[in-house]
């Protein structure tokens, strides 16, 4: 039995001057899927066109997207993050779940997508793991250091660590479409990270340890879920070690009480170093040799594989961990991070990253699809495709959508540059995408792109000014509609960069992007001034709307996070005493004797 | 006076006061009983205008105080009402604005000339008076307006209220004669009059003198006892004529719904089931579920078994669980199961009263919310009685 999984290159695609191709990542639906499909397709397989993207989700939802509004989307695949869906009992509690077939898949409602499943957010910059962090620093929350057994979570609940026996047992109850091997990944713009000493001279050399720590463990993982993936016991070298460790500890205890007893029997007279005598005795019986029988599982062939290729910054190192990642043969794909590689901050740091990608390209199979995380840029995308990366995802409409911005930017011929499309964009100092806070908007009855099919521009249905007034009014349609407009035009970008392969015009539509739109401006965590004015308002009405209320605030709507349960049985034994005649202040008490009002009619 | 809308009934329940009416307005057709969603700033709650209308939504309300603010005017103007403004091509409903002016009463002083407030804004000294209300919903182009009325706490007693109700019927001229469009936007009047109902019965005489297209209860829903809110409001669809729709305004939990539509009551608005959806509840024929509730944690149940609503097709309340109030979808998800919810219900009333089984729904309905009959609300079990339902005696067949 072969995995689901298929990458199919078109040969038409491959020119001389480039490694870019394009492809087909496909999934058979296996019976079990088949009758659940949704919205009644009867296609027995998924399929993503490569060059393309799986879509970014925050606790298995794509941001701000109902599953309706999602599949307005163009997208085949999704990427789902383990740390932002295990429960803390979890795996354990999996008991629970309706059946040893409910799978992660029918748990999200995504039966009909790809469903790629990686262990952490690579977007997530984790404060601290290295095991070399001064631990006085405490402006860093340190969410602790993988080791040999594990790596750390950042859930929802806290940090919690995730052995390999775990992660397995996830696994197996989610039956993903493809699984990212567990790994020992840390990121390289984390300078808390590396840098634990602070001699200089030493960094280099312990950061370059850290990178092949990193990647033996990585490759160690690798083997033992591959080899339970066929059934197999994975986990056995573990458990002797295990069984070894237990019997040391064994022996050392009764060690201590057999000390323990002869000093008692013995007070007073000088016997120091019977005890030791007395323990070699003993340990004759045991030092037979260890055996752990083998534990049969069964195996989860239906469930691809995809592995993390690593290195940091070290050549050598990339090319060792992709030269040995690749001789794992039964790995379907490759997955590299740049948040490993650099911060890509400085254009000779990107460049680094692009280097970096190249070298561990070289070195994998070329017929085996292959992902980059942290490449988000359309003008990065166009890089990393003509070196050859298939799979990117979609966190750069997500970061559009969260500043507000809405895109603008086309590649290939048809966005012929005509001047009358790039005008209406010239708001500000770039046309690759609008900033909707800006009040230029503000009383523009347009759609954001004449004549796009996404959702929100459709029919010219949803105007520039519209949307401007959601985000002034804190109102979500505001990221409902950005985020299907972007998502979507994401995807028409993806789709000129498959015909600008086929057609053998990459290089040169890509010189062109470049000419037209520049450079990505470096995204600042600054907010728009009008962003900022919204916010505090909102605070200040709710800080007031707290002491009114006994701590239950519009979580969402301050951008505050509250706690569980403590606060919802508050909230449901108290429905709001007062009705209104249609107005959403009423409903809340009236402002106590404040002084403050001035945000009262948001 | 002139109107925009064409009240049928279909049916009236033989037992209560309850009917079943379809009202068309210029955006087409509104099936009654009819709850209202509301859409307070020209957006429901992170829904957009295809989902609402998929729920089955004919009519949404927005808020003539908030739209004035922002976008304001002549913004509205410029791009040609809220319906074109939000791509809502359905029917719309506006308050005055002046509900917002007692609801922040601080910032409100109330004359004969109108109610002055300061502008949330700039601090400055603003006025809202009957015609500039008046301007403000034929900006908005909502398909009903509502009349700036002189509204106070149904809580307050004394010549206040009965001030109130004189204002509010002067006011009602004002606006009748500031209306430009009457004969795209039908203005209903609101009767005021407190807990009172003699001051109600005047002021209901002297509405119906100014013959508008519609009538709403006002001045109730301000935590009265439910035991007076439901007097009033009968007294007030014994009074008014039954050729014309009858609103009750901010009554939007279901078994208020329900008592209402069974006391002669048609429309109804209220943002609760939105508002408590932000904070992970949703509504249930038997009862709320606080999502948030580790409870639900390992429930792979939808919300609703037979709810068709999107989140209940699609998701478990134990993933649900994960999202509520921490992902922006986790709102979405649980507004639409409650507006649907809402919606439903009112189909459900209404199906009832056209195929004349209604007593026999609302028995239903109490014995599913409320399981015991020890818990039914005593003002309900009252306000059935008064309608000839006996909430209390053995079911109807």
């Amino acid at each position: 039995m072969s995995s689901p999984l298929r990458f199919k290159i078109q040969p038409s695609s491959l020119h001389a001057d480039s490694a870019a191709r394009t492809g087909e990542l496909l999934v058979l639906n296996t019976e079990i899927n088949q009758g659940d499909v949704i919205g009644g397709q009867e296609s027995s397989k998924r399929t993503i066109q490569t060059p393309g993207c799986f879509m970014f989700s925050t606790k298995g939802s794509v941001p701000h997207l109902t599953p309706d509004m999602m599949r307005q989307q163009r997208y085949g695949g999704i990427n789902v993050f383990l740390e932002q869906l295990l429960q803390p009992d979890q795996p354990a509690s999996f008991s629970k779940w309706p059946s040893k077939e409910y799978t992660l898949a029918n748990y999200l409602y995504l039966q009909d997508l790809i469903l790629l499943c990686d262990s952490r957010d690579p977007s997530y910059t984790y404060p601290s793991l290295s095991p070399t962090t001064s631990t006085n620093d405490a402006s860093t929350k340190r969410i602790g250091s993988n080791t040999d057994r594990h790596v750390f979570l950042s859930t929802p609940k806290g940090v919690r660590p995730l052995t390999l026996e775990d992660y397995l047992r996830v696994v197996r109850q989610y039956r993903p479409d493809i699984v990212v091997a567990m790994a020992d990944n840390f990121q390289a713009n984390n300078k808390t990270d590396i840098k634990g000493s602070k001699s200089s001279n030493e960094e280099p050399d312990q950061k370059k340890k850290r990178v092949q720590k990193s990647i033996n463990r990585t490759l160690k993982w690798l083997d033992q879920i591959l080899l339970e993936r066929q059934g197999k016991d994975g986990m056995i070298e573990d458990r002797k070690i295990e069984e070894e460790k237990r019997r040391k500890r064994e022996k050392r205890e009764k060690r201590r009480t057999l000390a323990k007893e002869e000093q008692e029997q013995g007070q007073g007279q000088e016997q120091r170093q019977e005890p030791m005598q007395g323990k070699q005795c003993q340990d004759s019986g045991t030092n037979s040799p260890i055996e752990v029988s083998e534990i049969q599982t069964e195996p989860w062939m239906d469930v691809s594989v995809f592995a993390h290729v690593q290195g940091g910054q070290f050549e050598d190192e990339r090319i060792r961990s992709a030269k040995e990642t690749s001789e794992r043969i039964e790995v379907d794909g490759f997955i590299m991070d740049v948040g490993s590689m650099s911060n890509a901050g400085s254009e000779k740091e990107k460049e680094d990253m692009f280097k970096f990608i190249q070298i561990s390209l070289k070195y994998l199979p070329k017929e085996k699809p292959k992902m980059a995380y942290g490449i988000h840029a359309p003008e990065d995308i166009l890089k990393a495709v003509a070196l050859g990366v298939d799979l990117f995802d979609t966190s750069y409409p997500y970061q559009l959508t969260e500043d507000g911005k809405a895109s603008l930017y086309f590649f290939g011929p048809n966005g012929s540059l005509s001047s009358s499309k790039m005008m209406r964009g010239a708001v500000g100092s770039n046309n690759r995408w609008l900033n909707l806070w800006d009040e230029g908007h503000s009383d523009k009855f347009i759609p954001i792109l004449e004549g796009c099919g996404c959702y929100a521009c459709k029919d010219n249905r949803h105007t520039r000014a519209y949307i401007n007034h959601l985000l002034k009014a804190h109102e979500m349609l505001a990221t409902v509609l950005l985020m299907s407009h972007n998502l979507y035009q994401y995807s028409i970008f993806f789709d000129a960069i498959r015909e600008a392969i086929a057609s053998g015009t990459l290089n040169q539509y890509t010189k062109e992007f470049e000419l037209h739109f520049g450079v990505e401006p470096v995204r600042t965590n600054e907010k728009h001034q009008t962003q900022i004015l919204v916010e505090a308002a909102l605070m200040k009405r709710n800080q007031r709307l707290e002491t009114a209320e006994a701590g239950v605030v519009d979580v969402i709507g301050s951008g505050v996070s509250l706690e569980d349960e403590s606060v919802s049985q508050n909230f449901v034994n108290k429905r709001p005493i007062s009705q209104s005649e249609g107005s959403e202040d009423s409903d809340r008490k009236k402002p106590k004797k404040s002084e403050d009002h001035d945000n009262a009619a948001s | 006076m002139k109107s925009a809308l064409k009240w049928e009934v279909l049916a009236k329940c033989s037992t209560t006061k309850a009917r079943a009416a379809v009202l068309t307005l210029p955006h087409g057709p509104v099936n009654a009983p009819v709850f209202m969603p509301v859409g307070t700033q020209g957006t429901l709650k992170g829904l957009t205008p295809d989902q609402i209308k998929d729920l089955g939504c004919q009519i949404m309300l927005n808020n003539t105080y908030h739209l004035g603010l922002r976008p304001g005017q002549e913004l509205l103007d410029k791009c040609g009402g809220a319906h074109l403004f939000q791509g809502w091509n359905r029917n719309l409903l506006t308050d005055s604005g002046g509900f917002q002016m007692v609801s922040l009463l601080k910032l409100a002083e109330i004359t004969e000339d109108g109610v002055q407030f300061e502008s949330p804004h700039d601090g400055s000294l603003m006025l809202l008076t009957p015609e500039h209300s008046m301007s403000l919903q034929n900006s908005i182009g909502a398909d009903i307006m509502m009349q700036l009325d002189d509204v106070v706490s149904s809580l307050t007693t004394g010549p206040r209220v009965e001030e109130a109700m004189w204002r509010s019927i002067r006011w009602l001229d004002r606006c009748i004669k500031a209306h430009k469009k009457p004969e795209t936007q039908n203005l209903f009047a609101i009767i005021q009059g407190g807990l009172d109902p003699e001051l109600r019965k005047k002021c209901i005489e002297e509405m119906l003198k100014r013959d508008t297209p519609g009538y709403a209860i006002g001045g109730l829903s301000g935590g009265e006892e439910k035991d007076k809110f439901w007097r009033v409001v009968t007294l007030c669809t014994d009074l008014m004529p039954r050729e014309k729709p009858i609103y009750c305004m901010g009554v939007g939990y279901a078994e208020d719904l329900v008592v209402c539509v069974a006391l002669g009551v048609d429309m109804f608005d209220c943002v609760f089931p939105t508002r408590t959806a932000r904070f992970g509840n949703a509504l249930t024929a038997t009862g709320t579920l606080s999502l948030r509730q580790a409870k639900f944690r390992d429930d792979f149940r939808p919300i609703e078994e037979d709810c068709d609503c999107v989140t209940c097709k699609s998701y478990t309340r134990a993933y649900l669980y994960t999202l509520v109030t921490k992902e922006t979808v986790g709102c979405h998800l649980v507004s639409i199961h409650n507006t649907a919810y809402q919606l439903r219900l009112m189909r459900q009333v209404r199906q009832s009263v056209i195929e004349d089984r209604f007593p026999q729904f609302i028995h239903k309905f109490f014995k599913d919310l409320f399981k015991e009959k020890d818990a039914y609300p005593k003002w309900a079990v009252n306000a059935l009685k008064s309608v000839n339902v006996d909430l209390l005696a053995g079911e109807e067949s």
